[in-house]
């Protein structure tokens, strides 16, 4: 018994040490040389889209090692936890050397912060007459740094269960064709859904910042408020329209600030029919409904499910754009970085990327390729509908300084508010007090 | 001494008591039984707002499900890949064992010396010793996350390991076993001529036998348990716990709570059994260091 | 002692030692050291700005911070109410059950010790699901007995969560008392208790005048662990509140977390973590003050 025990202990030890040589490729020192290209690198993806699913991404980093015999290690992360990985990660000089995410991360957070390497050069003239300006300008930190190359940008947007505005008989006030509905209509829709059901039929999550384009888009509409100033240097939540809108959302039954769940509970929960509306919502939901793999625009029994612009008063919504790209961090080691540049010309700017496209579910952020235009969706019904929304998209604000910082500061103003008596006056106290919180941040 | 009866307790306090106690053991039990019913409920049964207490329909669904995310190679950088769950399994295990071991062999020696050798500076490494003991990790969660990436660990399960070596816990208890050593024996090895380390192995180690056998389940479990460590030390797939595996499950994908089942249920039953096997030298471990305390 | 004995003893104390210093100065002393040291810089996780020494700037702004005082607040609500209340129910239940056959008593420790050893992350996901304010089984349970008329949205509502948290809490800390009192009162001296009786004592004068003395030191032993538990819930927080909403269930461990990796404070942090190191070693040393005088 002893003996078997004590091999036992000897195997564990030996497993150990091995156990210490993983993860790392920078560990091995003969992929060190610079001006050589490493053999292997890591990627860290957020879900987006297909792109948080092992098996699709494994054809597209398999087709990237066949070309380039560079082989990549990816790690799915989530958005739950996914920015305090990469954030202890950076803190111990761990971090991988691409991540695929948006601007408002990328540029705004870890590139500020020093630690993603300019690619700038990535960008030719051709590269920047193909992509879409505003997604061009929000990878780009000044004039001559950039910390992202865009893949895939789309409108975020809300979805409703049809089945259930129908039941409730508040179809009649959203416009199927054009995706589009006015503030009162949306009232009416929610009084008529909680005449119906007696519950709450959509809620202002506030638990974290999951999802919290959905809320901000939602407020920022109802009255024609804004989240930041037009040169992107001050919060402006403070405005009145604002809270006109934080207010009416308070008052209109059926609608509560829920501060026990965030975008990915609401989106469950509307995929489940406990909700009979989600604020967060886009085309790659809709695609595949709380990626459950049950079929597109159904939830989860069937109900079908119709995307939606925000509501505002001349129902003329400005939309919150969503830009994915990828960014490589600053590993001081030029091989891998080299490999990283590869990578992403592989993906995002190459005859591959329709590919790398479709994977996202999300659209392009450019039209074309070295010229050749790039055609990912003509034969997808649902996108082709869902290209109405896109002239809807406002202003990219995710890029404003202090972006993390009152990312925080707004779902924790959500959380007073729904704590408060509702009175203006305590909104709008509530208002202040994190709106300043977020501009101190900016300076 | 189970027989004498307290005759002042009435009839009345002792159902009563009885009708109380186990309606607690229910809410107790409860969270394991759901996790483990939970465990083979369809994705509608789990998410119904009407609770279905026993499953109505039984599905392997969940499990497979559970093992057919996230593959990972089954040991270091292997090319035999497993499902990812096997793989976290695999690190708890080392973890918990490799945790298990040092901290035992360290702690007792230690605790040896504190209680039976008057050296320089005993007191003071004693009362340091015991303020440390209460210390939340996360007051020292930045510099450590510094240190251990500076010792190229980051990410790496021995950078959960070592810290939890670290904490003083079982110095403590292992003092209090050490303490009840009578020092004639030791003067007796001494005499007889025998080393310091052979005093150790044949004279000391026998007697705090108990001591070292409750230290080990007690830093398996917690070691096991240790949710927090995990999360600030570990990162990519490969290198992931159960603990944290189901912790970024939930996150990923928060509402399949069938598939969450499956996943709690693999970190919790294993660990159960390994309680119920030993918790008999538990108990009589636990105790002993409490009482001489 | 002979200089020669002192001098072995001291090299042989030191030797047996080493091991375990090596651990415990590398991964707890020299952090802590190196805590104390940021806190006096406004460190934080750019790269590009160097730390700034700021003296006592960083404890200066603790003072104003109201989330810090109200996360102090509840970090010692926590610990206030689940400590006595873990011995209290602890002494209770070992009281009842200690006197029950083998098999009886041994069935009631497990369960008491199961939510233990099943691990916070895994019962956290059940007690998420309990307290879910659209389908969870609390709300489903009240409606249905007609208790309340709309769901109480448990974890949302700043008058429930911190006492939602502080219940889960309770349910996994209780085991290890448990089994300690049992065997504490199996081993109160039976003599005294009869003899007691016959001088006339009540039940509660027996418990009180005997028995309470007898486990005196397993209740000291009980009031430290607890306390080290009750400083240790962080997976709690992080995986069902965030320390939500509005700061009700903040407490000193997730805020240090949350102000190093979401606003990226490192020198505020650790400010924050000496505090609260500062705080537990007054309390560790009263609670030993109090087990030397007994």
């Amino acid at each position: 018994m002893k003996k078997i025990l004590s091999i036992a202990i000897a195997l564990l030890m030996i497993a150990g040490v091995f156990a210490c040589n993983t993860g790392k490729p920078a560990d091995n020192p003969d992929q060190g040389n610079s001006g050589d290209t490493a053999k292997e690198i890591t990627l860290w993806t957020y879900p987006i889209g297909n792109w948080g699913d092992e098996a699709t991404v494994k054809t597209l980093t398999d087709a990237f090692t066949a070309e380039t015999g560079i082989a990549v290690k990816v790690e799915y992360l989530t958005y739950a936890d996914g920015d305090d990985k990469v954030n202890t990660a950076l803190t111990g000089k761990a971090g991988p050397d691409l991540i695929m995410e948006g601007p408002e991360r990328l540029v705004a957070n870890w590139g500020a912060n020093g630690y993603m390497v300019n690619i700038a050069d990535m960008f030719d003239a051709t590269d920047k007459s193909e992509i879409n300006a505003a997604a061009l300008s929000a990878c780009f930190a000044d004039d001559k740094t950039a910390y992202e190359y865009p893949l895939v940008m789309t409108a975020h947007c809300m979805g409703i269960n049809l089945n259930a505005f129908k039941e409730a008989g508040a179809d009649q006030y959203i416009n199927t064709d054009t995706h589009t509905w006015t503030t009162e209509q949306f009232t009416n829709a929610v009084k008529a859904l909680y005449a119906k059901y007696g519950d709450t039929v959509g809620a202002v999550f506030c638990n974290g910042q999951g999802g919290d384009q959905g809320t901000r888009a939602l407020v920022n509409n109802l009255y024609g408020g804004t989240f930041t100033n037009a040169e992107h240097t001050a919060y402006t939540w403070d405005d009145a329209k604002n809270i006109q809108a934080l207010k009416a959302l308070y008052d209109l039954e059926g609608i509560a600030y829920d501060a026990s769940i965030v975008g990915g509970d609401e989106i469950a929960n509307f995929y489940n029919g406990i909700f009979k509306m989600a604020f967060c919502w886009n085309i790659a939901q809709q695609q595949n409904p709380n990626s459950a793999g049950t079929g597109a625009g159904k939830t989860a029994n069937g109900d079908e499910i119709v995307f939606m612009a925000f509501p505002s008063q001349d129902g003329k919504a400005q939309l919150q754009g969503g830009i994915w790209g990828f960014g490589i961090v600053n590993n001081n080691d030029n091989a891998r970085i080299e490999a990283a540049k590869k990578f992403i010309k592989f993906m995002a700017d190459s005859e591959h990327t329709a590919d790398a496209v479709r994977a996202s579910n999300f659209f392009a952020a450019r039209s074309a390729v070295e010229g050749k235009a790039l055609d990912v969706w003509s034969s997808d019904p649902i996108m082709a509908e869902y290209t109405k929304l896109m002239p809807m998209l406002g202003d990219y604000y995710q890029v404003t300084k202090g972006w993390a910082a009152a990312r925080t500061a707004w779902w924790n103003m959500l959380q007073k508010v729904g704590a408060s008596d509702g009175s203006e006056a305590a909104i709008s106290a509530a208002v202040a007090e994190y709106c300043t919180q977020a501009n101190d941040g900016a300076k | 001494m189970k027989k004498s009866k307290d005759n002042g307790q009435s009839v009345a306090y002792r159902i009563i008591s009885f009708i109380v106690l186990l309606v607690l053991a229910l809410i107790f039990i409860f969270p394991l039984y759901w996790i483990v019913t939970g465990m083979f409920k369809p994705p509608a049964a789990i998410n119904s707002p009407t609770p279905q207490w026993w499953p109505q329909e039984w599905t392997l669904r969940n499990i497979t499900e559970l093992f057919s995310r996230r593959t990972a190679p089954l040991f270091g950088n292997l090319s035999i890949t497993v499902p990812g769950a096997v793989r976290w399994m695999i690190n708890t295990v080392f973890m918990a064992v490799m945790a298990m071991i040092l901290t035992c062999v360290t702690a007792s020696m230690a605790g040896y010396a504190l209680a039976k050798k008057r050296f320089f500076g005993r007191t003071l490494l004693f009362s340091l010793i015991v303020a440390a003991m209460a210390l939340p990790k996360q007051v020292i969660l930045v510099p450590l996350v510094r240190e251990i990436s500076a010792l190229g660990l980051y990410d790496n399960i021995w950078a959960v390991i070592f810290p939890t070596v670290g904490w003083p816990f079982g110095v403590f208890l292992m003092k209090q076993f050490a303490e009840g050593i009578p020092g004639e024996m030791l003067e007796a090895a001494r005499i007889d001529g025998a080393s310091e380390l052979r005093t150790f192995t044949s004279v000391v180690t026998p007697m705090i036998k108990p001591g070292i056998g409750a230290l080990a389940i007690f830093t398996f479990i917690n070691s096991w348990n240790d949710y927090f460590m995990q999360l600030i030390m570990l990162t990519s797939n490969s290198n992931l716990t159960i603990s944290l595996g189901i912790a970024t499950m939930q996150a990923e994908n928060s509402t399949d709570f069938g598939l969450i089942m499956a996943g709690a249920a693999l970190a919790a039953v294993p660990i159960i059994i390994v309680f119920l096997l030993f918790q008999k030298y538990f108990t009589k471990g636990i105790t002993m260091g409490a009482v001489k305390g | 002692m002979s200089p020669a004995l002192r001098r072995r003893e001291n090299i042989s104390g030191y030797l047996f030692l080493l091991p375990s210093l090596v651990f415990f100065v590398g991964f707890v002393v020299i952090p802590m050291i190196m805590c104390v040291v940021t806190s006096f810089y406004d460190a934080n996780m750019n790269l590009n700005t160097p730390d700034v020494f700021i003296g006592f700037g960083n404890y200066v702004e603790l003072w104003q911070d109201p989330v810090f005082i109200k996360a102090l607040v509840n970090t010692f609500i926590i610990v206030g109410v689940s400590v006595p209340f873990v011995c209290a129910f602890s002494l209770w239940v070992a009281s009842v059950i200690y006197k029950m056959r083998e098999g009886l008593l041994s069935f009631f420790r497990i369960v008491f010790y199961l939510p233990v050893v099943t691990g916070s992350v895994a019962v956290t996901v059940v007690w998420k699901w309990m307290y879910n304010n659209y389908y969870g089984i609390f709300n489903h349970l009240l409606k249905g007995a007609g208790i309340i008329d709309s769901n109480i949205n448990w974890l949302g509502d700043p008058k429930y969560a911190l006492w939602c948290i502080i219940i889960i809490l309770l349910t996994t800390s209780v085991g290890q008392p448990i089994v300690l009192y049992v065997s504490a009162l199996s081993n109160v001296d039976q003599s005294l208790v009869e003899a007691a009786e016959v001088d006339g004592a009540t039940n509660f004068q027996v418990f009180w005048r005997i028995k309470w003395r007898q486990i005196m030191p397993t209740t000291l032993y009980i009031l430290v662990i607890t306390t080290i538990n009750s400083f240790q819930c962080f997976a709690l927080i992080q995986l069902l509140t965030s320390g939500g909403p509005n700061y009700a269930t903040e407490t000193v461990m997730y805020y240090i977390y949350y102000t190093a990796f979401k606003l990226y404070r490192f020198g505020y942090g650790n400010a924050m973590g000496v505090i609260l190191a500062i705080f537990i070693g007054l309390l560790s040393a009263l609670q030993f003050r109090l087990a030397k005088e007994k």
